[in-house]
C-alpha cells in the first residue's frame, strides 16, 4: 500500500513498558497476545500485582478499627491511595475522593444521595446520545421514582456531540448535566470545559464520566470546576472492584448517606444515628483495601512514565490506527470524531462484528465486539454492534499492523 | 487458517449467511417472536404461518452475525411443511446437542444443519446458533 501512514515512534520511557505487564507475554490460541480491548479493562503491571500480594501476604488487616500495628498500617496504606488520587486529579482536598466499586456505583451514588432529594416531577436531567448505560440507567431509575425527565442531546453523524444542542437543552428546570468525557464506544472526546462553564452559568450541577479519559490524559478537577467526576480503577492498570467519585466538598457535605452500616457512622443509638463527615459517610462497611493499595501502586506506575507523554504517544497511535483502518478494504469506521482518544469502532460490509471478533481471537488479537453498553448510540448509527480496538500505553504500531493484516483475512473469507 | 476456524465457517454455513433463505417480514402471521441476545445485541424476529398443525410458511428478520443468520436460514427450511411439534422436538435436540459437549449433532438428519457443529469449539458463539431455534420455540408457545 502506498499511502500507509508513518508509524509513531515509541518514546524511550515506553519502550520497555510491555515488559512491565506479565500477561502480555502469554499466548492466545498459539499466538502471542495482542491486547486491544483496553477500554473494557486494562492489564495490570507487575508492581500493582506485587503490591496486592504483599498486602495479603504481610500486611492484611481491617482498617479504621483496631489499634494494633497491622490495622494502623493498613489504614495508612489505604488512606494513602486517597491522597494520591486527590493529587492525581488535583482535587482541593483528599476528602473529596470517595471510594466506590467503580464508575457505575459512583453515578448511582450521586443519583441516590445528591440528586434524588433535589428533583421533583418535571425537573430535568441532561445527558448525551453517546452515554454508556451506566450514565443512562441510574437517571432513568431516578426519573421513574420522581417524575423527573431525562433529556438527551443529539450527536452528529461523525460521532461528535452536537454541543450547541446540548447547551440549548440546559433549561430552567435542568438539575444536572451529565456527560461522558471520552466515548468508550467510538472514542469521541467531548468539550467538557465548555459544557461545565455553561452549566455553571445557569446554576446546573455537573457530572463527568471520566472512565475512558482518566488513564489517557491529565485531568484537573479544580480547573474543570465540575461538581462530580467518576472513574473505575480497573481501566487504569489497577484492580477490579474499586473506583471512585470525586465530589466538591460542599456538595458532599450536603448529601445524605448512600448505604448504611459500619464505618460511615459517627454515633449509633436507637434514638437516632449521626453520620461521619465525607468521604466516610459514603463508605459503609469494610472496603476493598487491597484495591486501594493497588491504586497507590498504579498511580506510581502511571506517574513514573508521565501522563503528558502517554497522552502524546497514544494520540499519535490512535490516529495511525484510524488512518490504517480507514484504508483497509471492506472496513468502515463508525464515528470519525474531530478529537479522538483511545478507541476506534468499525464494521465490515461482509462480516458481522461477532465474526470479526472470533477470527481475530484465533490470531491472538483481543478486540471487543458488541454494543459496548451503548445501545442508543448503536441505534443512532443504525447498527446493532461494532468491533472495537482500544489502546493503552503498552500498545504499538505493530499491534495495529497485525490487526489490519488479520482484517484482510476476514475480508477474504467473507468478502 | 486455524482448523477450528475452518470448521466453524464451513462453506455451507457461509452460503446460508450470504444468501439467507426466507429472510423477509411476513404479514398476517399466526405467531411471531422477537428474541435478543443481550450479550451482543443480536436480534431476530421469527414469523410463522400455520395450517392444521403444520408450518405453512416461516420467515425471519435479523440483525446478527453470520452464524445466527445461517442458523435462521436453515431453520426456516427445516420447519416449513413440517409438523409443529416435530419442529419443536428438532429444535430441542439441536439446542441440546450444541450445548452438551458429549452429544453429536450428526444424529440430526439435515446435512446443512450439521455444519453448525463448528460452534462447539467456540463457547462464546453457541448462543448465536441457538438463538433462532429459541425464537421458534417462543413463537410456537404463543400459538398454544
Ligand atoms: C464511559 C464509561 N462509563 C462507565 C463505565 C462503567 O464502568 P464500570 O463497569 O467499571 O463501573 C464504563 C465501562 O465500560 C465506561 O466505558
Amino acid at each position: 500500500m502506498t499511502d500507509r501512514p508513518t508509524p509513531p515512534p515509541i518514546p524511550e520511557a515506553l519502550k520497555k513498558a510491555r515488559d512491565d505487564f506479565p500477561i502480555l507475554k502469554r499466548e492466545v490460541n498459539g499466538k502471542p497476545l495482542i491486547y486491544l480491548d483496553n477500554a473494557a479493562s486494562t492489564q495490570k503491571p507487575q508492581s500493582v500485582i506485587d503490591a496486592i500480594t504483599q498486602y495479603y501476604a504481610y500486611e492484611n488487616s481491617n482498617i479504621h478499627r483496631g489499634v494494633h500495628l497491622l490495622s494502623t498500617e493498613a489504614t495508612a496504606a489505604y488512606e494513602n491511595a486517597r491522597t494520591k488520587l486527590a493529587a492525581y486529579l488535583n482535587a482541593n482536598d483528599e476528602s473529596e475522593i470517595v471510594f466506590t466499586r467503580g464508575a457505575t456505583e459512583s453515578i448511582n451514588l450521586v443519583a441516590h444521595s445528591f440528586l434524588a432529594p433535589l428533583v421533583s416531577a418535571g425537573d430535568e436531567i441532561l445527558i448525551s446520545h453517546m452515554e454508556h448505560h451506566a450514565n443512562i440507567v441510574p437517571w432513568q431509575l431516578l426519573c421513574e421514582r420522581t417524575g423527573a425527565v431525562l433529556k438527551v442531546a443529539p450527536i452528529f453523524d461523525n460521532g461528535d456531540l452536537d454541543t450547541d444542542a446540548y447547551l440549548s437543552l440546559m433549561g430552567p428546570r435542568t438539575k444536572l448535566a451529565a456527560i461522558v468525557h471520552v466515548s468508550n464506544a467510538i472514542g469521541t472526546v467531548n468539550p467538557i470545559e465548555r459544557i461545565i462553564e455553561a452549566a455553571k452559568d445557569r446554576g446546573i450541577h455537573t457530572l463527568i464520566d471520566s472512565a475512558q479519559s482518566i488513564q489517557h490524559m491529565k485531568l484537573d478537577v479544580q480547573a474543570l470546576d465540575c461538581d462530580f467526576l467518576v472513574f473505575s480503577a480497573h481501566k487504569m492498570f489497577m484492580p477490579t472492584g474499586i473506583g471512585g467519585l470525586y465530589g466538591k466538598r460542599a456538595k458532599l457535605d450536603s448529601m445524605r448517606p448512600y448505604q448504611g452500616g459500619g464505618d460511615m457512622i459517627a454515633h449509633v443509638s436507637f434514638d437516632g444515628t449521626t453520620y461521619k463527615e465525607p468521604p466516610y459517610r459514603f463508605e459503609a462497611g469494610t472496603p476493598h483495601i487491597a484495591g486501594g493499595i493497588g491504586i497507590s501502586a498504579g498511580i506510581d506506575y502511571i506517574e513514573s512514565i508521565g501522563r503528558d507523554l502517554i497522552h502524546d504517544y497514544e494520540t499519535q497511535l490512535i490516529d495511525y490506527a484510524a488512518n490504517r483502518l480507514k484504508s483497509t478494504a471492506g472496513v468502515r469506521l463508525i464515528g470519525e470524531p474531530s478529537h479522538r482518544s483511545g478507541a476506534i469502532s468499525f464494521v465490515m460490509d461482509s462480516a458481522h462484528a461477532h465474526d470479526i471478533g472470533t477470527i481475530l481471537d484465533t490470531e491472538g488479537i483481543a478486540v471487543r465486539s458488541g454494543h459496548h453498553c451503548c445501545e442508543p448510540l448503536m441505534k443512532r448509527f443504525g447498527i446493532s454492534a461494532t468491533a472495537r480496538a482500544s489502546i493503552a500505553l503498552y500498545n504499538n504500531h505493530e499491534d495495529i499492523d497485525a490487526l489490519v493484516e488479520s482484517l484482510g483475512r476476514v475480508h477474504q473469507l467473507f468478502g | 487458517m486455524n482448523p477450528e476456524l475452518k470448521a466453524l465457517y464451513r462453506d455451507t454455513l457461509l452460503k446460508h449467511s450470504r444468501e439467507p433463505k426466507n429472510k423477509s417480514v411476513l404479514k398476517d402471521v399466526d405467531a411471531y417472536f422477537e428474541l435478543k441476545n443481550p450479550l451482543c445485541g443480536d436480534l431476530i424476529t421469527l414469523y410463522l404461518k400455520v395450517s392444521q398443525k403444520m408450518v405453512s410458511k416461516a420467515t425471519f428478520e435479523a440483525q446478527c452475525c453470520s452464524i445466527c443468520m445461517a442458523s435462521a436460514s436453515m431453520l426456516t427450511e427445516q420447519i416449513t411443511q413440517s409438523d409443529i411439534e416435530e419442529g419443536v422436538d428438532f429444535a430441542d435436540s439441536l439446542i441440546e446437542s450444541l450445548l452438551q459437549p458429549g452429544i453429536s449433532i450428526a444424529t440430526l438428519e439435515n446435512e446443512d444443519i450439521q455444519s453448525l457443529a463448528g460452534v462447539k469449539s467456540f463457547p462464546s458463539r453457541i448462543r448465536c446458533a441457538t438463538l433462532p431455534w429459541e425464537a421458534f420455540k417462543g413463537a410456537v408457545s404463543r400459538l398454544r
